[in-house]
């Protein structure tokens, strides 16, 4: 279960840590989401709040993980892209967030407009990740972009994401560029080929915590579909194989999500669950996997 | 060379109503390299604005609509214009308004003007720069991820890159993956570990 304190204060401990995504409501009525929220509550050390995930049009991330600090959740993790908010837009978030309390940012580029539901929109990309990175550490240094002096400034901790396919040498210097910036963790893109990991990690050499992510397989068709289709993710054949020959591929997927937390227990500082919809079978996964051992 | 597209001719029609004289203007630079502004493409509007019922006053074919000595010097090559009561303008945005800025007469393009371009033999280019006043092409040697990245990302390829394709269209290769094949092949890639800061959009 997890421990007392901050996820700062969790990721400065040596323990494994587990954190989770929800997603804000595509409306007004949070309390699903906030259900959602609750099942893994109770174990998670952060949980991420998603900023319009897939340039689809939801609640901002800001205002639902202030509804979760509301609701009793004190350890949000604002996700915040560069796709819709120039540095104004940015910066006055992110002041804004840490007036409501959010304690946790992790930045991202985000999905391109045209992927979404609005694909007519503008996209903007002002700045990239890293600037935005850069723009955070002057914000908590006590200035803005412009080098203007702010009244107080935010304390985040912050992160970054990362995919970990080691051979992709130019995404492996951006994240260089990233982690140059005062950055707290690493979540990366979900991982099924452990050897690809270690390769990653090998390549990274760097004492940031890194939280591997973990999505679990539902359906051989998904298997197939993420493999071919989503960046950053390699599925080795033999869980394709696992998969396709189990008759409850459900059970198979929480099972093989099982076998790599426990693989990656001793390489990496923790896992981020990132399950297709809700958090059903999150707490299950961990137990079989004996986190909270 | 800017990239230009032809509108269709139906979204041309309404501008052409109620007109008494009207007046066509191409350019024989761009516009006429892309097909939307040459001899050929005048005559074509010509002919099919007259079967539409709008006989047509005139036409001139300009070296480069975006670069006209003065109304005089387009009524020097056809005086027609000076009775025109709407000048269509088949070049690009820019030509549109050189044009529109010498006269009171009503003008409209009969182009998109979607991005500068090139082409080198018969491939046709899009979108190679996007006119940011402060060119740092020559980090990435030639090839410019501000224009080229539909989401400008300076410092790196973003997380959606995959087989050195464009998240957005997996049509089009990721331009990172273009910089990495140019900065390898001049042995250059430690120069993109430098971190490229945010456009001034004030120039
Ligand atoms: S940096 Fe790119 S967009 Fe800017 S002027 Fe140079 S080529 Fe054009
Ligand atoms: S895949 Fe490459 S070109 Fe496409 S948005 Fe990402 S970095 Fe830009």
């Amino acid at each position: 279960m997890s421990l007392k304190g901050t996820f700062k204060d969790k990721l400065n401990s040596s323990r494994f840590l587990v954190t989770g995504e929800v997603s804000p409501p595509k409306g007004i009525d949070f309390s699903p989401a906030i259900q959602n929220m609750k099942s893994i509550q109770g174990f998670a050390d952060a949980i991420n709040v998603t900023d319009n995930q897939c340039a689809t049009l939801h609640m901002s991330s800001m205002a639902f993980a202030r509804l979760m600090i509301e609701n009793g959740y004190s350890d949000p993790v604002m996700q915040m892209t560069c796709r819709d908010r120039n540095r104004i837009g940015l910066q006055s978030d992110l002041l804004g967030a840490a007036a409501l309390g959010i304690p946790n940012i992790l930045v991202m580029s985000g999905d391109h407009p045209k992927c979404g539901d609005h694909p007519t929109a503008k996209p903007v990309y002002d700045f990239d990740s890293v600037q935005l990175l850069k723009t955070i550490q002057n914000l908590k240094n006590g200035y803005d972009f412009s080098g203007a002096r702010l009244s107080a400034s935010p304390d985040f901790c912050v992160g970054v994401v990362s995919n970990t396919d080691p051979n992709e040498r130019l995404q492996l210097m951006k994240l260089e560029k990233k982690i140059s910036f005062d950055v707290d963790f690493i979540q990366t893109q979900a991982v099924f080929d452990i050897e690809m990991f270690k390769a990653f990690l090998e390549k990274i050499q760097s004492d940031i915590p890194i939280i591997a992510g973990i999505i679990p397989i539902r359906s051989a068709q998904m298997a197939c579909y993420m493999d071919a289709n989503i960046p950053g993710i390699t599925i080795p054949n033999e869980i394709h194989e696992r998969i396709q020959a189990s008759d409850d591929p459900i059970s198979e997927g929480m099972k093989i999500a099982a076998d790599l937390i426990k693989q990656l227990k001793p390489i990496c500082r923790g896992v981020h669950m990132m399950p297709v919809g809700l958090h059903t079978y999150t707490e299950k996964i961990l137990k079989k996997a004996n986190v909270f051992e | 060379m800017i990239v230009t597209k032809a509108k269709p001719f139906d979204s041309i029609l309404p501008f052409a109503e109620g007109r008494k004289n009207i007046f066509i203007l191409g350019c024989n630079v761009c516009a006429a390299k892309m097909k939307t502004g040459g001899e050929p493409e005048i005559l074509k509007l010509v002919g099919q604005l007259e079967e539409a019922g709008h006989p047509i006053t005139g036409w001139v074919l300009p070296t480069a609509a975006c670069s006209i000595r003065s109304f005089d010097h387009l009524i020097s090559k056809n005086e027609k214009i000076k009775d025109a009561d709407c000048i269509l303008v088949m070049a690009c945005g820019s030509g549109t308004s050189i044009v529109s800025s010498l006269t009171d007469i009503f003008v409209t393009g009969t182009n998109e003007t979607v991005s500068l371009g090139g082409c080198s033999g018969f491939d046709l280019s899009e979108r190679l720069c996007v006119f940011c006043g402060e060119c740092n092409i020559g980090d990435f040697s030639g090839i410019c991820p501000n224009a080229r990245c539909p989401k400008a990302q300076m410092n790196g390829p973003c997380g959606g890159s995959k087989n050195g394709k464009c998240e957005v269209s997996r049509d089009s290769e990721c331009v990172w993956y273009l910089i990495e094949k140019k900065m390898d092949s001049i042995h250059s890639i430690p120069k993109l570990h430098d971190i490229q800061m945010p456009k001034n959009h004030k120039v």
